[in-house]
């Protein structure tokens, strides 16, 4: 706790010396009824200024919108209804952290306030096509101050552009795609989760180790999600055998379109006839565990499955096969009885449970995901000396702090701008076992700053 | 059907009209003016789709993909090619023309529910085509507008396109809202004049009765194929609209799955079909309840809205078959003739065909 | 070679899933002369009801049979409160076709309200277990469903050919009004057929499930597959609809996994096979030839 106590204490003081060096603009944010003061504007050299800077960056730019009084508005958007409503669950995380934290009093923050939140929630149905006119009501209408988890890599996508132009923080998009990696272009934008690439790499890397000769098929989900273990996956393999002089090879590969109707039996049934002993299934959602139940008798390979799936809802459906699968993991799973004991697991059953979230739910794997997307916003306010749009983001950018919330407690958080823009660039290997949980086949290994270089 | 409303109240109800359009972007937020030019999108694509089911009584289940390739032409058009973003969705509006056609041609051979089956099977697989054909449409992740322009943010090369108001004064949304309300006028006013014309008794004609319409002289073959063709060409104009003018800065396949076939017929049924105005009125009521309506519902009924959509579109097909216009003008025939003492005109099960429209 | 009979038996399990599909699709037609695009999703509800019974500790047979009966009421009760009022459905096919795409909504949104959003475990009726033959591995599920199936197929032949019941169906589909001179109780025979296909459909919801998962969006785009079986095999043919169900499933099983330019479309080939069939024989492969009246 000390301990914790003296890194913020540290962060702030960088923090403060980060903000004093850019020399900000503030007329935005002379309207400040908060009573925080302001002695961060003593001017300085640009150069060696924060990553945002606002006065250059933003052409009408309002800090402190969506902030009133000690509350400080925030918006989502996410499939309520349709195929997709699944990841509601996701935003119900969300819901029940802002629920537990207005029920504690509020965060408090950098800048010596404690803020309310209230969450602000849009239904896009998952069609891309009407996410950016919900967007614009949350920004325009609402006037939220940030959007956070926001589900789908192409929803998120469909926004970008407007909500960097608009200066509006999009904090923990609920997606790994290796388009959050380009800060330099869109420094309003941070992931909430690590990059689908480099876990990608953290499977060959162990596949290098342990089976420097294995014959790997590769079945992935055909779109940016999929793509991006496929790409990333593919240069892991050719690195490892340059560099290491592993023989892996990749001996069949199949996309599998989630539009198609179809399921991957085919594919599976396929892939089970190349020879191969590593088995990578690069999808989500439900047809991830049905996978498992599509490798037949005969094909015993050592099974890979996404981070994405490898919830207790999702495992559950696998009807037994999903015993022995591995993962690269990067958060404690509330439903593992190795990972009970931990101050996190508790902390998130106990505050889960008052803010009305069922077991099913404080289990799955999913709602717990939105839970993390809201503690990593909080961790942000903390953190922030002036709970300001530009701020805020700097402080996203320049992250260098133990792990917070239901991330692993080894891994290391630590963002550096556009040079580093992923704040979760850690995992382990583990493996399921037959109780439900995951057994450990290689510690926590940080690998932060390489996300973007290993992307494929 | 002689016209039973008096000229002032048609006059003065046809200028209301327009002047709430025109003062409508005006009084809402941008991000309602663009859900407005997304509806106009649904209500062009749905006239379209009213010409071919409606009119011509051939049942397309499949327009949400004419609509989606109408976009991924204009779309592809303006990122890949230096053609003027309106011509793009001109020129989407002649190869949806020909895709239309192609579709048409089995259509001579099959009929009725085959012919709906087969234009399901279209739906279905027009996500699943432009995945296939990543290179060209972005696959799964989408397709950005993006063209190479000046002052780009952050110095980028290229960014999405802009739609600037050469009159000045205007917002970027209200500029959109306006070329999308020309574009939807002009192709209304076409689809009512194509309607009113000789063309569009025969249409009608092989509807109820193509074997008669034969014998009548009307190239029943050749009149089919055409209207598939137009019906389809107007789908891709909303679509090409949908593209560039919504303010949307990508095209998704997630966009145009079998639910925006659906949706389209359901906008063609519940506003009227076979009227010129009832595409219009179901895109309307569609946009209001989704994007209106549904979101305002409290929180335990949002996740609810299909229930709801559903359920009102059963009791709407149980109280009013013919749509709200067809309502509308069934009750104003009845009291026509109620007024002239004569017996109500009886429509032969079919719907009333629009013949005095302005 | 073994790699191929390996996709063709994942092929004919499909195929067998498709045509119990499409015999529900084929039993509305016959009895109402309709397409119902809401059969999926009530194929889909009652494997819920399936589920809901069996997780509470009943055996699967038993749920089934239930499912099947939930099924069979609910298909009553849509028909009576939402079809029937709309009256003679060959008048307003397009009123028909709205309707049935309301009950699709509506039946989606309710299954979401009543069940979730959270995917549900329906375990394979026969089992996991598996069987090897000549080197090919066959896993007893799919052997069983084409079991059921060709049970399916025998009912519904008895049914239609041997049956009062059958021969009244098929009257009222062909001309309802001289059914009803006939003193064919038209009403209650129509009710009949929607309790019937709502019935079949569970059957195919329960083998559909475990290779799906059970979710809401369970039989959105297998029915699709389902049309394109009866379509092939013609909207009022019991053995239409097998064989297209089975030609359909083969089709998106194999021609993906060998040629590249459908890996991301399975439906195309079967798709393409549709049309071809069609430009010869409009009415399907086993269908019979509609009389036009002019």
């Amino acid at each position: 706790m000390n301990l914790k106590w003296k890194r913020l204490a540290a962060l702030l003081a960088v923090m403060t010396l980060v903000a004093a060096a850019c020399g900000r603009d503030d007329s935005s944010s002379s309207s400040d009824d908060s009573g925080s003061s302001d002695t961060t504007d003593s001017g300085g050299d640009e150069a060696s200024g924060a990553f945002i800077d606002p006065s250059i960056d933003c052409a009408d730019y309002e800090g402190t919108a969506g902030i009133d009084g000690d509350t400080i508005k925030i918006g989502t958007i996410r499939p309520a209804d349709g195929p997709y409503a699944i990841y509601d669950q996701v935003t119900t995380g969300l819901d029940a952290w802002v629920t537990s934290v207005n029920s504690e009093g509020g965060i408090k923050a950098g800048d010596g306030n404690t803020y309310k939140v209230e969450l602000i929630k849009e239904n896009d149905s998952y069609d891309p096509g009407k996410t950016p006119a919900l967007a614009q009501k949350l920004v325009e209408q609402d006037g939220v101050f940030a959007i956070v988890g926001t589900i789908g890599t192409e929803n998120n996508l469909a926004i970008r552009d407007y909500l960097n132009d608009a200066c509006v923080p999009n904090i923990a998009l609920a997606t790994g795609s290796t388009n959050w990696g380009d800060a330099d272009q869109y420094p309003w934008y941070i992931s909430g989760l690590p990059s689908y690439a480099l876990e990608a790499n953290y499977w060959a890397d162990y596949i290098a180790d342990t089976k420097p000769e294995a014959k790997i098929a590769l079945l992935y989900q055909d779109d940016d999600f999929g793509t991006a273990y496929q790409k990333a996956l593919t240069k892991a393999v050719e690195r490892s055998n340059n560099d290491n002089g592993t023989t892996l090879e990749i001996v069949g590969e199949q996309g599998y379109n989630p539009l198609s109707g179809t399921t991957t039996e085919a594919a599976v049934t396929s892939l089970s006839q190349t020879g191969a002993d590593v088995f990578i299934v690069g999808i989500g959602g439900t047809p991830c565990p049905q996978t498992l139940t599509f490798i037949p008798e005969s094909w015993a390979p050592e099974t890979y499955i996404s981070v994405t799936c490898a919830g207790n809802t999702a495992m559950s459906l696998a009807g037994g096969k999903d015993v022995g699968v591995i993962q690269a993991q990067a958060t404690l799973d509330p439903a593992d009885p190795a990972d009970a004991d931990q101050e996190a697991v508790k902390e998130f059953k106990t505050k889960g449970a008052a803010a009305g979230l069922d077991e099913g739910q404080l289990d799955g794997g999913i709602t717990s995901v939105g839970w993390g997307f809201g503690s990593f916003f909080g961790m942000l306010v903390e953190n922030t000396d002036k709970v300001e749009r530009a701020d805020i983001m700097n402080t996203a950018f320049s992250l260098d702090q133990p792990a917070f919330g239901l991330v692993r407690p080894d891994i290391e958080i630590k963002t550096d701008g556009a040079a580093d823009p992923w704040a979760i660039e850690g995992f382990r290997i583990a493996q399921r076992n037959a109780d439900g949980g995951w057994d450990e086949l290689g510690p926590v290994k940080n690998r932060n700053g390489e996300s973007n270089e290993l992307a494929g | 059907m002689r016209s039973t409303t008096p000229n002032w109240l048609r006059w003065g109800g046809g200028a209301l009209i327009a002047v709430v359009l025109i003062a409508l972007p005006f009084q809402f937020e941008a991000f309602r003016v663009n859900q407005f030019i997304t509806w106009m999108c649904i209500a062009v694509a749905a006239a379209g789709l009213n010409l071919l089911t409606g009119y011509n009584g051939q049942i397309s289940v499949g327009h949400g993909a004419l609509y989606g390739l109408g976009a991924y032409a204009a779309a592809i058009l303006v990122t890949r090619t230096t053609v003027p973003m309106l011509l793009t969705i001109v020129i989407a509006a002649v190869i949806c023309f020909v895709a239309g056609v192609a579709i048409g041609l089995p259509a001579l051979r099959i009929k009725g529910l085959y012919l709906a089956l087969v234009t399901l099977a279209v739906a279905v697989l027009f996500p699943a085509l432009v995945e296939q054909f990543s290179s060209l449409t972005g696959g799964g992740r989408g397709l950005a507008l993006v063209v190479p322009q000046e002052g780009c943010p952050r110095g980028r090369p290229e960014c999405p396109v802009r739609w600037e108001s050469p009159f000045g004064g205007l917002e970027n949304d209200q500029w959109r809202y306006f070329l999308a309300l020309a574009i939807t006028v002009v192709a209304f006013v076409l689809v009512a004049n194509l309607v009113k014309s000789r063309v569009g008794r025969s249409l009608v004609a092989i509807r109820d009765n193509d074997i008669a319409a034969e014998s009548s002289g009307i190239n029943v073959s050749r009149t089919k194929i055409i209207t598939f063709g137009v019906s389809a060409a107007i789908a891709g104009v909303g679509g090409g609209m949908l593209a560039l003018l919504n303010g949307n800065p990508r095209v998704n396949p997630t966009s145009f799955t079998l639910l925006v076939s659906i949706y389209l017929l359901v906008a063609v049924v519940v506003g009227g079909a076979s009227t010129v105005i009832g595409p219009a009125i179901g895109a309307l009521v569609y946009g209001v309840f989704t994007d209106v309506i549904g979101p305002e519902l409290p929180g335990r009924f949002e996740n609810a809205t299909p229930v709801i959509l559903g359920v009102l579109l059963i009791i709407q097909m149980l109280v009013a078959p013919n749509g709200i216009v067809g309502q509308f003008k069934e009750i104003q025939a009845k009291m026509a003739s109620r007024r002239s003492g004569g017996a109500p005109e009886v429509h032969n099960g079919a719907t009333p065909v629009e013949r005095d429209t302005p | 070679m073994n790699d191929f009979l390996e996709v063709l038996v994942v092929g004919l399990g499909n195929g067998a899933i498709y045509a119990m599909l499409g015999l529900g699709l084929v039993v509305i037609y016959r009895s109402t002369g309709l397409l119902n695009f809401a059969q999926g999703e009530l194929a889909m509800f009652s494997t819920f009801i399936v589920w809901t019974i069996w997780n509470a500790g009943v055996p699967m047979w038993l749920a089934i049979i239930g499912g099947m009966f939930g099924g069979f009421l609910i298909g009553i009760l849509l028909h009576q409160v939402a079809v029937s009022p709309l009256g003679d459905p060959h008048e307003k096919p397009l009123a028909v076709v709205i309707v049935t795409i309301g009950l699709f909504l509506a039946l989606n949104g309710a299954a979401q309200l009543i069940w979730g959003t959270v995917d549900k475990r329906l375990p394979p009726l026969f089992g996991t277990g598996q069987v090897t033959i000549g080197g090919v591995s066959i896993q007893w599920q799919k052997i069983g469903s084409l079991l059921v199936l060709a049970a399916m197929v025998g009912l519904f032949l008895v049914l239609f050919q041997r049956t009062k019941v059958g021969l009244a169906m098929r009257a009222v589909a062909s001309n309802s009004e001289s059914a009803g001179l006939c003193g064919v109780p038209v009403p209650r025979i129509l009710m009949l057929g929607w309790g019937l296909a709502a019935a079949t459909g569970t059957v195919a919801g329960v083998f559909t499930a475990p290779q799906l998962g059970l979710g809401t969006n369970l039989m959105q785009l297998t029915l699709i597959f389902g049309f394109a079986a009866i379509t092939l095999g013609g909207f009022d043919s019991i053995l239409g609809a097998v064989v297209g169900g089975m030609v359909v499933g083969v089709l998106s099983s194999i021609v993906p996994q060998y040629v590249s330019a459908f890996e991301r479309m399975p439906l195309a080939p079967a798709f393409i096979l549709i049309l071809a069939v069609l430009l010869f024989r409009p009415q399907g492969l086993f269908g019979s030839k509609q009389v036009q009246r002019v």
